[in-house]
């Protein structure tokens, strides 16, 4: 997750975030500038409302600055801290409790123990516009934690580890929202098919 | 069939593929072309995957906000930065985030509970303007004072927290004398305006017929007629969110609404809304030209004064507040005043305008007195 060209003068997380904590306005501008477009996109993707997910990344940023002489001496990444409290903000202006539950539905059980057939389960070779629209449509219909899961993972360039403590839930979990993703990518597909061939039988009888 | 790491799917959840495919270096350039050369039979399938790693990438990136709203969400982060000196708060409140929401919604159930029984007792004895004792929380009492404004001019109202309200003839304000620490809350019949001092700890909440319409601190027009099918808001600063408040709401709902943040549908500035008290749905209202009031409203005065005298800045609040403010003219008529005072309270438009004047004021029943030595 090193993405810091926009951060050359303050080099690393460390001496960004050191230039906040001393009230170093223009550390601060930086990591806004740096972060909220991303933060905004996957804020975007708990909760539909623009107006919410402006205020919740809004107070993100002057929870930070207000509290900037009583932030934590080390951290890692900012970005995984802004992510994480930009989740924590959202769920609780949508009335959601607790933060940190497990979803009932998702039987750790339930992923297959090895992925040996799982090469039927996306088709290589696609014209890229056919695939594009397929992504497209697939994402669309997920549920919500699987999207946000695809969104930390791929977009976000998050590891499966930060992906597990931002989101609240085990690593598994996160492994599973990723398979049953790719999983319905398949059954999309394979549903697409199948409409598709009807349409063909009806439009030739 | 054999178990292959580098199929299709396995190489679009690979850390090292994505890292690859989304940020490649030089290190990871190199494993990568020297696998394709010893395995060119894999070439079509890195290709395939390295397509779909950079599609979702692409399709769950695509919600960016767009560079008004980017520029919106400084500008507020900003504010705040300059206002900040005045809380100073520790990270212990991070910790017990948990605890003490609860104890917070608990206290404000118990609230709304005896809130509300307050404004059914009004609501059913009109003739009586009294002050009555509401049981709000074990040990203490909060009075309720309703104003009903029966004159035919503006009334102005001023809150416990600095706060400002200016009822039209024939409106009528309930609210606590002390407001909680949590929330504070009025119920309003027919139309006023609010300029509601900045508290982003404690919303501010005006319930009218059905709607609830929550701030954290700006200015903004309500009209709830008591015998009228809609409610109208109408902001003229800031950012309200207006909630309809529907017998059957959910306990979640209604926890949402008690919270700071700002939810349900968000009124930005200039913005309007109807809401209908028949079907309780809202209605974002067009920029409709105004019919020009014959009496002053005060939604609608910019008090922006460049080098105006004291005495017209005075006049100004005067007839917009309906307060009359008494100074010694001799010393103060004809000080200069440059100073907008758009969305703040009466006494923070009276604050700015003393320390602009280095004067001081008191607030009398239905009187300001102005006292300074004057300008020169």
């Amino acid at each position: 997750m090193a993405n810091f060209e926009t951060l050359r003068n303050f080099g690393t997380d460390q001496e960004l975030w050191a230039g906040i904590r001393r009230g170093d306005e223009s550390a601060f501008t930086m990591m806004f500038d740096a972060y909220h477009s991303t933060l905004y996109n996957y804020g975007f993707k708990l909760c539909s409302n623009s107006g919410i997910v402006e205020d919740a990344v809004q107070d993100v940023f002057i929870d930070i600055w207000r509290l900037r002489h009583n932030l934590t001496e080390d951290i890692t990444s900012i970005k995984f801290y802004l992510y994480r409290a930009l989740r924590r903000r959202i769920t609780v202006a949508l009335g959601k409790f607790p933060l940190t539950e497990e979803i009932s539905v998702l039987d750790e059980n339930n992923e297959p123990s090895s992925f040996s057939n799982t090469e039927t389960m996306l088709i290589a070779s696609e014209s890229s516009e056919i695939r594009s629209k397929q992504i497209q449509d697939l994402l669309a219909g997920l549920p919500e934690r699987q999207v946000e899961a695809l969104t930390l993972r791929y977009f976000d360039d998050f590891s499966i580890d930060e992906i597990s403590q931002i989101m609240g839930v085990s690593e598994k979990s996160v492994r599973n929202f990723i398979y049953k993703a790719l999983t319905s990518m398949r059954e999309h597909r394979q549903s697409l098919l199948l409409s598709s061939l009807i349409f063909c039988l009806l439009f030739i009888f | 069939m054999k178990y292959d790491q580098y199929s299709l799917t396995e190489l679009i959840r690979n850390d090292d593929f994505i890292a690859w495919v989304r940020h490649p270096d030089e290190a990871s350039e190199a494993r990568w072309q020297e696998f394709l050369k010893n395995n060119p039979e894999k070439r079509s399938v890195v290709e395939d995957a390295r397509g779909y790693v950079n599609l979702v990438a692409e399709d769950t990136g695509k919600h960016k906000p767009t560079t008004e709203q980017s520029r919106k969400m400084w500008s507020v982060v900003e504010s705040h930065m300059a206002d900040d000196a005045e809380e100073e708060v520790s990270v212990a409140e991070e910790k017990t985030i948990n605890s003490w929401q609860w104890a917070r919604i608990a206290a404000s159930v118990v609230l709304i509970a005896g809130f509300g029984v307050a404004v059914y007792w009004y609501q059913h004895k009109p003739s009586q303007v009294a002050i009555v004792n509401a049981n709000v929380e074990v040990g203490t009492i909060s009075d309720v004072i309703e104003k009903v404004n029966d004159s035919d001019k503006p009334m102005t109202i001023l809150l416990e927290d600095g706060s400002s309200v200016v009822l039209e003839p024939a409106g009528k304000l309930s609210f606590f004398v002390k407001s909680t620490t949590a929330k504070r809350e009025v119920s309003l019949r027919g139309k006023a305006f609010f300029e509601i001092v900045k508290d982003k700890k404690r919303p501010f909440i005006v319930y009218t017929d059905g709607l609830a319409t929550k701030v954290l601190g700006t200015s903004f027009l309500i009209d709830a007629p008591e015998n009228g099918s809609e409610i109208k808001v109408e902001v003229k600063t800031g950012q309200v969110s207006v909630f309809p408040l529907s017998l059957n709401a959910s306990e979640k709902e209604k926890e949402a609404f008690s919270k700071p943040e700002l939810t349900g549908t968000i009124l930005n500035r200039d913005e309007k809304i109807a809401f209908s008290k028949v079907n309780g749905k809202t209605i974002k209202l067009q920029d409709t030209p105004r019919v020009v009031n014959v009496t002053t409203d005060i939604a609608d005065q910019l008090f922006i004064f460049d080098e105006t005298p004291a005495s017209e800045v005075f006049k100004a609040l005067e007839s917009a507040y309906n307060i009359k403010i008494v100074y010694k003219e001799s010393l103060i008529s004809n000080c200069p005043l440059n100073a907008t005072l758009v969305g703040q309270s009466f006494t923070e438009k009276l604050t700015a305008i003393c320390i602009a004047l280095d004067a001081q004021y008191e607030i009398r029943d239905d009187h300001v007195i102005i006292s300074g030595k004057g300008c020169k």
